[in-house]
C-alpha cells in the first residue's frame, strides 16, 4: 500500500507519520526548500529562535500537546506582567494596567455579546446547516458591524479584534465564517485570552521544530523543492506529477491551503472547487524587533499594545525564555498588511522602528529587525488561514473533507475543530490517516 | 438591579451555575473580556454605565449591586 502526501506542513507531516506508522509506503512532496509551511523559525540571536508564523497554543489544543510530548518538545508560558500601551486615538499611547483597552466597557461588552450570540447559533461541524445559514453566509462581517454596532468604540475595536484573531478585514469574511471560526476555536473568550486561553503557551525554541522533527522521522520519504502540478487518477491508483518526476500510488493526500489545491491539475476534475472567487487569503505580516534586552519590562510594561493606526496594530513580548535578547513582535493584519507589504524594506523597518519608539519611549534602536510577509508567500496564500467569504460555506463547506475518489484532503482549513490553527491542521492529519487506513486496508483484505 | 439579578448575569457570562452573592468574578475565571459583557448587561438592565475599574473595585454580586444602587 502506497500513498503520496502533497505538502509538508503540520497536516501533511502528521498524516505521513501516521500512515508510515501503520506500515504504509509514503512519499511527501513539498514545494518549498523547507518543511513547516505556515510554521517557520528565525534565529534572531545565537540559539534564540522566534516564530515567524504560528506561535501560540492553549490547553484545549490536545492533539498538538500530545504531539509535542511525543517529539520531546516543551512549552513556555506567555506570561504577561506589567501594564499595556494603547494608542487608540490620535495620541502616541496611554499606559493602562492589564490588557483592557481604554474604551467604553459597555460598548465592548455589547460587541462581545453580539459575537457570543453568533457563536451560539452556528453548528460547528456543518456551518451550512445552521439556522439562518443562507442569510449569514450572504452578509459580510463589515455589513454585520454596520448594522449591529452603534457605539463608535465598538466600531473602532471590531476590525482590530478581527485582525488580531483571524488576520481578516471585516469585508473579507462572511458572518457565517466569523461565527463558525469563533465556535470552532472554543468561543471568543478562549480565542482572545493568553492566560487560560489559546495564547497560553509558546513552543520552547520555536514551533518550526514540530515539522522538523516529524520530517526527521520520515527521512528521505520527504522530498523538498517538489511543487505538485497534477494529480491524475484511474481505476487503480493515482499519478502525482511533481517538479522532477511523478510517483504512482494507491491514493493521495492533498494537505495544502484551499486556493493552492485549486492550482493543481486534477483529472478527473473536481466536482466542486476547493475555493471560490470570494475566498480571501488571511493577511498577516509579522515584524520581530530585537533589542539587547526586554527593556520595556524595567518600565513596568508588558510589551503588549493595541493600536488603531499601523503598521503594528498590536505588539507582544516574544522574548526567548533564556533571558537573553528582548523580542517585540508586531502584528500587521487585514488591510494594513496589504499596504505595509507593498513598501520597500527600508521603509518597512523605518515605520516599525518609529512606532515602537513612540509606544515604548526610551527603548534603544533595535539590533535586529525581521519582517515576514505572508501576504506574498506563493505557497501559503493566506495567513493565518483562508478566509471564507460570502457564499463559500454553502458551496464549498459540504465537500471540504470529502475525498475526490482517491484524493483525500487535509490541512487546517478542512478541520471544523480549531480551524485555522495548528491544532486543526494536526487533527486533519490524524483524520485523513485513519480515513485512508480504513478505506484501503478494508479493500486490501476483501479484494 | 438586585443581588440576584447580578448573580444571574455572572452565571450566564461565566457559564457557571455556582455563583453566590460573594463570588469574586475574577477568581471564578472572569477576565476583562467577560467583564465587559457583565457591564453591558448591567447597562441594559439598569441604565447604569459602570467602567472596568468600578468592577475591579466591586467584583462580587453583592458589592456590584450596591454600586449600581448608589449610581442609579
Ligand atoms: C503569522 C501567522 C501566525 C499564526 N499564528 C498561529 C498561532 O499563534 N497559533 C496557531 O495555532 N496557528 C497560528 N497560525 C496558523 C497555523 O500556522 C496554520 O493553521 C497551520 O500551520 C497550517 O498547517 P497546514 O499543514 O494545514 O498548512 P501549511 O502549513 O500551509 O502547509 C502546506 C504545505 O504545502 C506546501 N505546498 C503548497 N502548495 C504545494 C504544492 N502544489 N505542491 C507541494 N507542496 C505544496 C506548502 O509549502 C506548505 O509547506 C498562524 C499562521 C501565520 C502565518
Amino acid at each position: 500500500m502506497s500513498v503520496v502526501v502533497v505538502g509538508a506542513g503540520l497536516a501533511g507531516l502528521t498524516a505521513a507519520a501516521g500512515l508510515a506508522a501503520r506500515g504504509v509506503e509514503v512519499t511527501v512532496f513539498e514545494a518549498r526548500e523547507r518543511v513547516g509551511g505556515r510554521t517557520h523559525g528565525i534565529e534572531v540571536a545565537p540559539g534564540a529562535w522566534v516564530d515567524a508564523g504560528a506561535a501560540y497554543l492553549g490547553d484545549r489544543h490536545t492533539a498538538l500537546t500530545a504531539l509535542l510530548a511525543e517529539l520531546d518538545l516543551k512549552t513556555t508560558p506567555t506570561t504577561m506582567t506589567g501594564a499595556s500601551r494603547f494608542a487608540l486615538g490620535g495620541d502616541d499611547g496611554r499606559t493602562r494596567a492589564g490588557r483592557f483597552p481604554p474604551l467604553s466597557a459597555v460598548a465592548l461588552g455589547e460587541l462581545f455579546d453580539a459575537l457570543d450570540e453568533l457563536d451560539r447559533g452556528v453548528r460547528a461541524e456543518a456551518p451550512w446547516l445552521s439556522a439562518d445559514a443562507a442569510r449569514l453566509d450572504r452578509l459580510t462581517a463589515a455589513e454585520w458591524a454596520r448594522e449591529h454596532l452603534r457605539h463608535p468604540d465598538a466600531r473602532l475595536f471590531f476590525p482590530l479584534f478581527l485582525g488580531e484573531m483571524m488576520a481578516a478585514d471585516p469585508a473579507d469574511v462572511s458572518v457565517l465564517h466569523l461565527a463558525f471560526y469563533l465556535r470552532s476555536g472554543g468561543g471568543i473568550r478562549y480565542l482572545n485570552a493568553f492566560a487560560g486561553g489559546a495564547q497560553e503557551n509558546r513552543i520552547d525554541g520555536g514551533a518550526h521544530q514540530v515539522c522538523r522533527r516529524l520530517a526527521a522521522g520520515l527521512g528521505d520519504r520527504v522530498r523538498l523543492g517538489e511543487p505538485v502540478r497534477a494529480i491524475h487518477q484511474d481505476g487503480d491508483g493515482v499519478t502525482v506529477v511533481a517538479a522532477t518526476g511523478s510517483v504512482r500510488a494507491r491514493a493521495a493526500v492533498v494537505a495544502v491551503p484551499p486556493t493552492l489545491a485549486d492550482t493543481i491539475d486534477h483529472r478527473p476534475g473536481l466536482p466542486v472547487p476547493r475555493s471560490g472567487a470570494r475566498t480571501a487569503p488571511g493577511c498577516a505580516v509579522k515584524v520581530h524587533l530585537v533589542y539587547p534586552a526586554p527593556a520595556w519590562r524595567e518600565q513596568g510594561l508588558s510589551g503588549w499594545s493595541v493600536n488603531a493606526r499601523g503598521p503594528l496594530l498590536s505588539t507582544v513580548d516574544d522574548s526567548p525564555a533564556d533571558g537573553g535578547v528582548g523580542v517585540l513582535t508586531g502584528f500587521v493584519t487585514g488591510r494594513e498588511a496589504h499596504r505595509y507589504a507593498a513598501l520597500p524594506a527600508a521603509e518597512q523597518r523605518e515605520q516599525a522602528f518609529a512606532q515602537a519608539a513612540r509606544l515604548f519611549p526610551g527603548l534603544p534602536e533595535p539590533i535586529g529587525c525581521h519582517v515576514t510577509d505572508w501576504v506574498h508567500e506563493d505557497y501559503s496564500r493566506g495567513c493565518y488561514a483562508a478566509l471564507f467569504g460570502p457564499g463559500d460555506w454553502s458551496r464549498l463547506g459540504p465537500r471540504l473533507a470529502v475525498p475526490h475518489q482517491r484524493v483525500h484532503w487535509a490541512g487546517t482549513e478542512t478541520s471544523t475543530e480549531f480551524f485555522g490553527l495548528m491544532e486543526g491542521a494536526i487533527r486533519s492529519g490524524h483524520r485523513v490517516a485513519a480515513e485512508i487506513n480504513a478505506m484501503y486496508r478494508w479493500r486490501d483484505i476483501h479484494d | 438591579m438586585n443581588v440576584n439579578a447580578v448573580s444571574d448575569v455572572f452565571r450566564r457570562v461565566l457559564e457557571n451555575p455556582e455563583v453566590s452573592a460573594d463570588s469574586d468574578f475574577f477568581v471564578m475565571g472572569g477576565d476583562s473580556l467577560l467583564a465587559t459583557r457583565v457591564l453591558s448587561a448591567i447597562a441594559r438592565a439598569s441604565g447604569v454605565e459602570l467602567d472596568f475599574d468600578d468592577f475591579l473595585d466591586a467584583p462580587t454580586p453583592s458589592a456590584l449591586a450596591k454600586k449600581i444602587a448608589s449610581q442609579a
